[in-house]
């Protein structure tokens, strides 16, 4: 019987070509979003989980706050991961990160260095604590001695070739030579320390033996013994307040007790946060990586259950609609002895026998889209074509989507009177169209549903990027690494300032796009030891050309000038620091501020100038409060360009950096490439809307260009008979139409107002949003039409077409 | 074979009930051939599906073989008709993604035969309907009359009671047409009960008793005398 099924399926299916064809790439383009969303997902959520042991792995985390100020750390003290090794029997193993940033790295005999983009110190037993593997190199002792280093492969194979790198001797930033002692494989693509070429030994890092509570710069990681439950340790873990970190406060609060540090409105919160819900669930300062948003999964799964859906909908649509040319065969079958089961049966072997045939078409389809997937969605997936359990999930959804798709029409055509059917006239006693009708309302609603998202998602980064930030990032070139012209930078930027097109050049650290700092907390002369009047701000070190470079607009005081000579002790807040010591802009000019930490002689530095508040973290974030002073704080220069040829001005700029800086890379970006990396995340999201949108407009019309073939069809005798009464092709075809754009108007009317409530909730993230306007509201509803009318209307002049004789003919 | 008694058939649509069978008394005896006549909307074809177990009457009684088939729900009537029946078309209703063979065969997979015996009893009707060398043709690959001859070789595959016939020459020339008409009597002849709905009186002098129905209601019954004359 079961082959007398597959027979008749194929059959059925090789006869109705085009059908065939609407019914099976309609699925496939579903399948094939489905399981690129799939492999996407897959792959977030399996990071961090190939390290032996993982799920007892756990890192430390610091919620600080201070002043005024709080903020959330994904690092720790140093001295915390011996405290925790020491008072809690259930850490097994404690190890640290400190990361460092770039480094620039040379073999000790060579001239030129070449750039390692992340590096790290780490604890000597980083090895066994993630179950390293060595290419090269003993484990045991590689990272013991300090001034020694492991290189991952590929960073070996850059600066060894193909030779051994162990015991190599390399210089890092022109300063300190190390050792190379091991060489390990490249960290996973989806692993938190994906990146990371070159670890330092932690031994080499005089600031990790010290013991400091009140810095925070160590990712601290512990592994539990198997029996321990991590949440035994959020209690205790809190007794670290009052046990090491208050007395280390009371060097410059002497007195202060836990109790007045926490009546302040202060905290500290230490917890813990399991190594595999790093990528997805923390979003903390000093990540080591960056991290995604577990919401991003959530939204991604919703779009492929949609898509799913969507495909599903439209192959019982169209099969349903089909159903008019199998309505004989079922009265056939029924008459000859078949039971419902057995029609019930035949269906789904049919709809499976499609599903099985789209998975293939699907497969095909995510192998061609894969390598576009993959730029949008910056990832680096593959299909795993050889893990069995991969062909076992895709068959099983074979299954399951050829069940659940085949279902309704199988209990619809299963249920046709032979009587009727086999008349051969009339409506055959094929109903359904209420359902129909409303399958067709739901693929437009999601359809226009994700219009919405689309735009909105796209006119808030344009709306971002366009923003008035308070500073100019246009023309703004970066040149990193500036500190290895030693003593030299300071000719370097005023050689390069004496180019025609630069309009100003500045040397400092710190540049106003987002990246990870710490803030400083600061107090008032006369009361430095009184946490109420403490304020957190911000702390920049820049040169003098710093806010005429970044086009600062002051709205009290001054500049730094050369031609004051106490500058040095000078400090600009913005409008945020002001407002937070309680002051107006003019009143704070001459206030004297200094740190906390050096409480027995303090250096205070005198407010001279506001500047208006800019935003130099993610618009998602409120502005801080900042202090700006003069230092020689010199990794980067940034130069302000003229408007005009970029190409020559950055050759000429490199020319004077080769010069200078002989055998130094010359790394340089725009401050405005740089900017619009933060916002990679809506970027990304912008474009998997944007495939995913379109994907779904394209199955809604291939199931409406179906439906509209088999509504002409079944009115074939009603057009005939309207053409002999008088009617034109034009009448007959707005006739036609304007029966499916009802529905499509039924389906703006839902999707439109969730549009509105989803995206309005997705902005509320935002600390600078806009509104969702209106427009958009209008040109979803316009693009579901429009798609609606040429889809329809193929099919409505075609059959109004039609000479009423052949029509009429066919009753 | 088939007792009909008091049988009413009615449709109701929202506003208006039409009855479409009216009192009707009907016995068929084994070994019969019946033709029912009648002009357009008379009832012919809903009382051959009620015969044929495709319908329930509204009210009467019919008793298949002795068996009363009036209140069966639908999967007990299907498992009476398989094996029992055969039905012949006018517009022949054969599958047309199966094969000549296939379409023949489907009766019998239905019965749950094994494959050899459904290729045995497959062939041996399509040699008798004169149709073996189209065996693996499709359904419009073949004239009206080879088509039809399939339709009754489905029919008879199962070697069933009684053979349902609705219009078999509508769709037919004259020479199909008579073909169709003998092949029937043959199986007549040979025990099997036919009980044929018909617009045409020369099919109708095939039959050995014509019940005219008019208005739901049968209004003659007369036996034929001259079988076969026209042959």
């Amino acid at each position: 019987m079961f082959k007398n099924y597959l027979k008749i399926a194929w059959r059925s299916l090789k006869k109705q070509p085009f059908f065939t064809f609407l019914n099976t790439f309609g699925l496939a383009m579903g399948m094939a979003g489905g399981l690129l969303i799939s492999l996407y997902i897959y792959d977030e959520l399996s990071f961090d989980t190939m390290f032996p042991d993982a799920e007892r792995i756990h890192r430390v985390n610091v919620d600080i706050k201070f002043g005024g100020d709080a903020h959330e750390y994904a690092v720790a003290p140093a001295p915390m991961g011996e405290a925790l090794k020491n008072d809690f029997s259930e850490v097994e193993m404690v190890t640290r990160f400190r990361t460092q940033g770039s480094a620039l790295v040379r073999k000790t005999d060579a001239e030129t260095n070449t750039k390692e983009e992340r590096t790290t110190f780490v604890d000597a037993n980083f090895f066994e604590m993630f179950g390293i593997q060595m290419l090269e190199g003993d484990p045991q002792t590689a990272l013991k001695e300090p001034n020694t280093l492991i290189l991952t492969k590929s960073a070996a194979k850059k600066h060894f070739g193909k030779g051994s790198a162990v015991g190599k001797r390399v210089l890092l930033d022109n300063e300190n030579t190390f050792t190379v002692t091991g060489v390990i494989d490249d960290f996973p693509k989806n692993s938190f320390l994906r990146e990371y070429t070159l670890l330092k030994s932690m031994e080499t890092y005089d600031d990790a033996k010290v013991v400091n509570w009140g810095s925070n710069n160590y990712h601290t990681f512990i592994k539990l013994i198997p029996s321990a439950n991590v949440e035994d340790l959020q209690e205790p873990l809190q007794g670290f307040l009052g046990k090491y970190v208050v007395p280390g406060v009371q060097k410059f609060m002497p007195g202060i007790t836990e109790e007045q540090f926490k009546a302040a409105g202060n905290h500290l919160i230490y917890s813990t946060i399991p190594l595999t819900d790093i990528h997805l669930h923390s979003h903390r300062v000093a990540e080591m990586n960056s991290n995604n948003d577990v919401q991003s999964i959530y939204i991604l799964m919703f779009i492929a259950i949609f898509l799913i859906v969507l495909a599903s909908v439209n192959f019982m649509n169209l099969s349903t609609a089909h159903s008019l040319k199998r309505a004989k065969e079922v009265g056939v079958r029924k008459t000859l002895g078949s039971n419902k089961t057995d029609l019930v049966r035949q269906f789904l072997v049919e709809s499976g026998l499609i599903s099985f045939l789209s998975m293939a078409l699907a497969l095909l389809l995510a192998i061609l889209a894969l390598p576009l997937f993959n730029t949008l969605a910056d990832k680096d997936i593959s299909i795993p074509f050889t893990d069995a359990f991969f062909w076992l999930i895709l068959l099983g959804s074979v299954i399951v989507l050829g069940l659940f798709s085949g279902s309704y029409p199988a209990f619809f055509m299963s249920r046709f009177v032979p009587v009727k059917v086999l008349k051969g006239s009339g409506d055959n006693g094929i109903g359904g169209a209420k359902i129909r009708n409303a399958l067709v309302v739901f693929q437009f609603a999601i359809s226009i549903f994700l219009i919405v998202s689309t735009l909105v998602v796209y006119q808030q980064l344009k709306y971002i990027q366009g923003k008035e930030l308070g500073y100019s990032k246009d023309q703004v070139l970066i040149i990193n690494d500036v500190y290895t012209a030693g003593n030299k930078v300071g000719s370097l930027k005023e050689q390069i300032k004496q180019l025609a097109f630069v309009k100003n050049a500045t040397v400092s650290s710190y540049l106003p796009t987002p990246s990870s700092r710490s803030n400083s907390t600061f107090n008032p002369e006369g009361e430095l030891a009184n946490p109420d009047y403490s304020v957190s701000m911000q702390e920049w070190e820049v040169d003098y050309d710093y806010a005429k470079t970044m086009d600062f607009e002051f709205v009290a005081g001054r500049d730094f000038d050369r031609n004051f000579g106490n500058d040095s002790s000078a400090i600009i807040v913005n409008q945020t620091a002001v407002k937070t010591m309680g002051f107006s802009p003019e009143e704070a000019l001459g206030k004297r501020y200094a740190y906390k930490d050096n409480p027995e002689s303090p250096t205070f530095y005198e407010i001279i100038g506001v500047v208006k508040d800019f935003h130099f973290d993610s618009l998602k974030e409120e502005i801080d409060a900042l202090s700006i002073h003069l230092g020689d704080n010199n990794y980067a220069m940034a130069i302000k360009l003229k408007a005009g040829d970029f190409t020559n001005a950055i050759s000429s700029i490199e020319a004077i950096w080769d010069n200078v800086v002989p055998g130094q890379p010359f790394d340089y970006y725009f401050m405005e490439d740089s900017f619009n990396d933060t916002y990679q995340s809506e970027q990304r999201l912008g474009n998997i809307f944007i495939i995913f949108t379109v994907l779904s407009l394209l199955i809604a019309c291939l199931g409406l260009f179906g439906l509209a073939a088999f509504n002409a069809q079944k009115r074939i005798k009603e057009i005939g008979v309207r053409k002999v009464l008088g009617a034109s092709v034009s009448q007959i075809s707005v006739r036609l139409t304007l029966d499916f754009l009802k529905l499509v108007g039924v389906a703006i009317l839902i999707s439109l107002p969730l549009g509105w409530y989803a995206m309005d909730l997705w902005l509320k993230d935002f600390s600078y949003r806009i509104d969702v306007p209106l427009w958009v509201l209008g040109m979803a509803a316009f693009v579901g039409i429009a798609v609606a009318v040429v889809t329809v209307s193929y099919q409505s002049i075609k059959a109004a077409i039609v000479n009423p004789v052949k029509s009429l003919r066919t009753e | 074979m088939i007792q009909i008694q008091n049988l009413k058939k009615s449709f109701r649509t929202e506003e208006v009930e039409t009855l479409a069978l009216n009192k009707v008394n009907l016995s068929v005896e084994e070994g019969e051939f019946a033709a029912i006549m009648g002009p357009s909307g008379c009832g012919k074809s809903t009382l051959l599906n009620i015969i044929g177990m495709l319908d329930n009457p509204t009210e009467g009684s019919y008793k298949f073989a002795g068996h009363e088939v009036g209140g069966l729900k639908e999967r007990q009537r299907t498992e009476l008709r398989k094996g029992n029946l055969g039905f012949v078309f006018q517009s022949f209703n054969l599958i047309d993604e199966l094969t000549v063979f296939e379409n023949v065969e489907l009766p019998l997979i239905y019965l749950k035969e094994n494959k050899s015996s459904r290729k045995e009893k497959v062939m041996k009707v399509l040699e008798r309907m004169k149709i073996a060398h189209r065996a693996k043709h499709f359904p419009h690959q073949l004239s009206g009359g080879q088509q039809q001859r399939v339709a009754i070789a489905r029919a008879v595959v199962t070697n069933p009671k009684l053979i349902l016939a609705d219009e078999p020459t509508g769709n037919l020339d004259s020479k199909n047409g008579l073909e169709v008409m003998n092949l029937l009597t043959e199986l007549n002849q040979e025990g099997t009960t036919i009980v044929m709905v018909t617009h045409s009186d020369h099919d109708s002098h095939f039959a050995h008793r014509i019940i005219n129905l008019f208005d739901g209601q049968i209004v003659t019954e007369s036996k034929n005398r001259a079988i076969g004359a026209i042959i």
